[in-house]
């Protein structure tokens, strides 16, 4: 049988060897990591925006790279999610976006430290992830919406980029899209070009009280949107 | 009790034990905010509340980690503590650390790095406190009459666990290098250095608990830390899968890692095979079941639920989401809470000299809040599952899949109000001991003999 002096040595080489072999792959790993993380790119807006990041504690409520809490976004692909424009409203006023829901804090956040975050973000949805997060293997919503097929008639207008970045977080067009407001289709059938342009320059002022938050639109934004809404029929 | 000084001990058990109870309030508070009842946000936000219970929870094991040393060294050395007043200094400057860092985390001030929130310039006072207490008992140790297995094995445990602290003091530009190193101290801790701590309190315990010859049993503890190490170290890598690390890692950390539950299967087995060879029962009933109950509890949390996650291919799906959680509560739960209401069971009756070794109050305590405990688990796992699988799968919205399992958060509530039951009757048990007497010194063995027990 084992004796205790083998249990002793079975114990110490296995503890050294291993860390040996430990600190090797570590090594290895700090030479490779700089090219699969683009660490190039790593400009001082990311350094800051990374300050900020821990300085807010933001993962005690995020996860980012998959790691930190559960109760919020993991924010690895955000920018690719939200996109820029996005997340630039949402950060001066998380709770105008999400009106109702789970709360977010509110930091009053500056131009500049906005553009920090975005930058963060921007490297880090860059990074080399060996394939996280996963694909979905199957999107719900768009096996809704081939299920439905086509016969709802569409647009005539094609989609301008800015709804993509502001308007499918809250609203959904054929199934797809967020559902805080309510869902787009046919909205060209209810309301007016005219009714619409007032609308998106101020919800306030057309409904006081409402939940649609006022979004940074410019005029050439507001009608190439209310073109294309109206177009919905 | 052997020596006056091992009394030092009661008063890190009885810190720890408000320190729990600090740790669970802020735990309902989360679980409040997942059912959507999150009205405590203007005072202690997500985040906060997050950050004070996983610290406390850190500063409680350490704190009964530290109770645990100061009761066992002596005995183990076979002399008194080198220093009764660097304990209580020790005890002392730690709560005041542990307090400022809680309520630091109210005003924003701390580190945001998960699990390593603590604001830098209190680091340095953690690790000024650690290198006190290894002082102490070094020296303990140095001028002890003998050096047992189980006395070094703790002792290398709390000294790497102080070395591995340092790794989590750097500052990185990238998030991925960060991350990595993030890793050394929270991995390195739980999967390495803190199970040498478990596994020598353990030995401590069946020694002491079962009466079987001090040579096997030290000999089955070599090879138990020498499996922790063996797969412990390279699993490291199943926190590198994902973050920008090499994909090596995948198979290195797939493989080692998988190998992680050998040494809890090793605790296990070697906690109840060694009740089974006692010749003698000890009259410490409970004790006895929360030394099993650990060695067992730490299998089924850490070595089965770590292992359900940790290949790659799972892993992909449920890293970052509430299997993690799941698995946190029961691994955290039965390897290191347990172990450390194992010694404290042990230790008290010793101390005060009161025999409430197999009352009605300590017996509903440990089966309560083990049952609390496995069915908060159960309440993360169903919760989890469902995450993965709508917000994963199916990729849903993650808003709308937490609107879709907050039912779950009422099933945690419920457990965590039996698993609250059970530790406030191990309160009350604690309380009815009373304070440690200096009378009781030398008088242990006579107290276990009057029911009928002789040991080492
Ligand atoms: C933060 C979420 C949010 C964002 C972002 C948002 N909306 Fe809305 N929207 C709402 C809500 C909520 C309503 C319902 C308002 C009410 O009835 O009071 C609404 C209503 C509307 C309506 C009226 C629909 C109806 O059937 O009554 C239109 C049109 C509309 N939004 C267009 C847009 C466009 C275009 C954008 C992008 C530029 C946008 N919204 C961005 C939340 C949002
Ligand atoms: C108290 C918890 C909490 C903290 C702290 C927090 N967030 Fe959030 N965050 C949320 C929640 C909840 C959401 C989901 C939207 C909502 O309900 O407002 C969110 C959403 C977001 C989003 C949009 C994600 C999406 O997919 O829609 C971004 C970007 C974001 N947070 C960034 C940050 C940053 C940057 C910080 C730190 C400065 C931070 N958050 C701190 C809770 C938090
Ligand atoms: C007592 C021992 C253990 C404790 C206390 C423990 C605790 C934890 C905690 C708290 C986390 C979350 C960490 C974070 O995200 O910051 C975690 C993650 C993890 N643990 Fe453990 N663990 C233990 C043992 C194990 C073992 C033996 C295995 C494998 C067999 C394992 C596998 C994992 C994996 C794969 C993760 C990552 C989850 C993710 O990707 O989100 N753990 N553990
Ligand atoms: C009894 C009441 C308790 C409740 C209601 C509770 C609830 C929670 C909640 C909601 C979270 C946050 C998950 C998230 O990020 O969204 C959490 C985290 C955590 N809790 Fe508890 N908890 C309790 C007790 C405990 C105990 C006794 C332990 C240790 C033994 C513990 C260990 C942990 C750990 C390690 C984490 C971090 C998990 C991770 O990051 O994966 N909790 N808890
Ligand atoms: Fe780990």
């Amino acid at each position: 049988m084992l004796s205790k002096s083998q249990a002793r040595l079975f114990f110490l080489i296995g503890t050294v060897g291993f860390s040996l072999l430990f600190l090797f792959l570590t090594v290895d790993t700090m030479r490779q990591v700089p090219k699969q993380t683009n660490q190039d790119q790593i400009t001082e807006a990311v350094k800051r925006g990374k300050r900020i990041w821990e300085h807010n504690y933001c993962m005690g409520c995020h996860t980012i790279f998959g790691e930190g809490a559960y109760y919020a976004p993991e924010l690895t692909k955000v920018i690719d999610r939200r996109g820029e424009a996005w997340i630039r409203v949402f950060l001066k006023d998380p709770q105008a976006m999400y009106p109702g829901q789970r709360k977010m804090t509110n930091y009053d956040f500056s131009e500049g430290q906005i553009d920090d975050l975005i930058a963060y973000f921007d490297w880090i949805g860059k990074v080399d992830l060996n394939g996280f997060p996963p694909k979905p293997v199957k999107r719900l919503v768009q096996a809704a919406s081939s299920n439905s097929g086509s016969s709802f008639a569409t647009t005539t207008v094609d989609q301008p980029a800015i709804y993509g970045q502001l308007c499918t977080a809250c609203h959904s067009l054929q199934g797809s899209g967020g559902n805080v407001g309510p869902a787009l289709d046919g909205v060209g059938n209810r309301f007016d070009e005219e009714y619409l342009g007032k609308w998106l320059k101020d919800p306030q002022a057309v409904i006081a009280g409402t939940a649609m938050p006022k979004l940074p639109l410019s005029d050439s934004d507001i009608s190439a949107l209310t073109a294309f809404l109206s177009g919905l029929k | 009790m052997k020596f006056k000084s091992q009394k030092v001990a009661y008063w890190f058990f009885a810190s720890a034990l408000v320190l729990l109870s600090l740790q669970i309030i802020y735990g309902f508070i989360m679980g409040f905010a997942h059912m959507g009842y999150d009205g405590w946000h203007a005072v202690t936000p997500f985040n906060t509340s997050r950050a004070v219970h996983t610290n406390l929870l850190v500063v409680w094991l350490l704190t009964g980690f530290f109770g645990a040393t100061y009761f066992i060294i002596p005995e183990e050395a076979d002399r008194e503590l080198f220093s009764v007043k660097l304990a209580y200094i020790q005890l002392v400057t730690l709560m005041i650390v542990g307090v400022t860092a809680v309520v630091g985390f109210h005003f924003n001030w701390w580190e945001g790095r998960k699990i390593l929130e603590i604001p830098r310039p209190l680091d340095f006072f953690v690790v000024a406190n650690v290198l006190l207490f290894i002082f102490n008992i070094g020296m303990t140790v140095l001028k002890g009459k003998r050096f047992t297995t189980t006395g070094i094995v703790l002792f290398m445990g709390l000294f790497s666990a102080a070395l591995l602290y340092l790794p989590g003091m750097i500052d990185f530009d990238n998030q991925t290098i960060d991350s990595y190193f993030r890793w050394w101290v929270v991995h390195l801790w739980v999967e390495g250095v803190w199970e040498l701590i478990m596994g020598a309190i353990l030995a401590y315990l069946l020694i002491k608990l079962t009466g079987v010859d001090r040579e096997v049993i030290e000999k089955w503890l070599y090879v138990i830390v020498g499996l922790t190490f063996l797969s412990g170290i390279l699993g490291t890598g199943h926190h590198y899968y994902y973050i920008g690390a090499p994909k090596y890692w995948l198979a290195i950390g797939g493989i080692f890692s998988a190998m992680e539950p050998l040494a809890f299967l090793a605790m296990a087995l070697f906690g109840l095979f060694m009740y089974r060879r006692s010749e003698r029962n000890h009259p410490n009933v409970i004790a006895m079941l929360w030394t099993i109950g650990s060695a067992v509890m730490s299998f089924v949390g850490a070595g089965f639920l770590g292992f359900a996650h940790t290949l790659p291919q799972v892993n992909l799906w449920t890293h970052g989401t509430l299997v993690t959680a799941m698995h946190g509560h029961l691994s955290f739960w039965g390897a290191y809470a347990m172990i450390v209401f194992a010694i404290m069971t042990y230790a008290m009756p010793l101390m005060t000299g009161r025999k409430l070794w197999n009352n009605r109050m300590g017996l509903y305590a440990f089966w309560l809040s083990n049952l609390g405990m496995v069915a908060m688990t159960g309440a993360f796992a169903v919760a989890g599952i469902a995450q993965v699988y709508l917000e994963r799968r199916l990729g849903l919205d993650f808003l709308a899949v937490q609107k879709e399992i907050e039912p779950h958060f009422l099933g945690l509530i419920l457990a965590a109000t039996l698993f609250s039951v059970g530790i406030t009757m191990y309160l009350i048990n604690f309380y009815n001991f009373g304070l440690p007497k200096d009378e009781m010194v030398g008088k242990g063995d006579k107290l276990e003999a009057a029911s009928g027990f002789s040991g080492e």
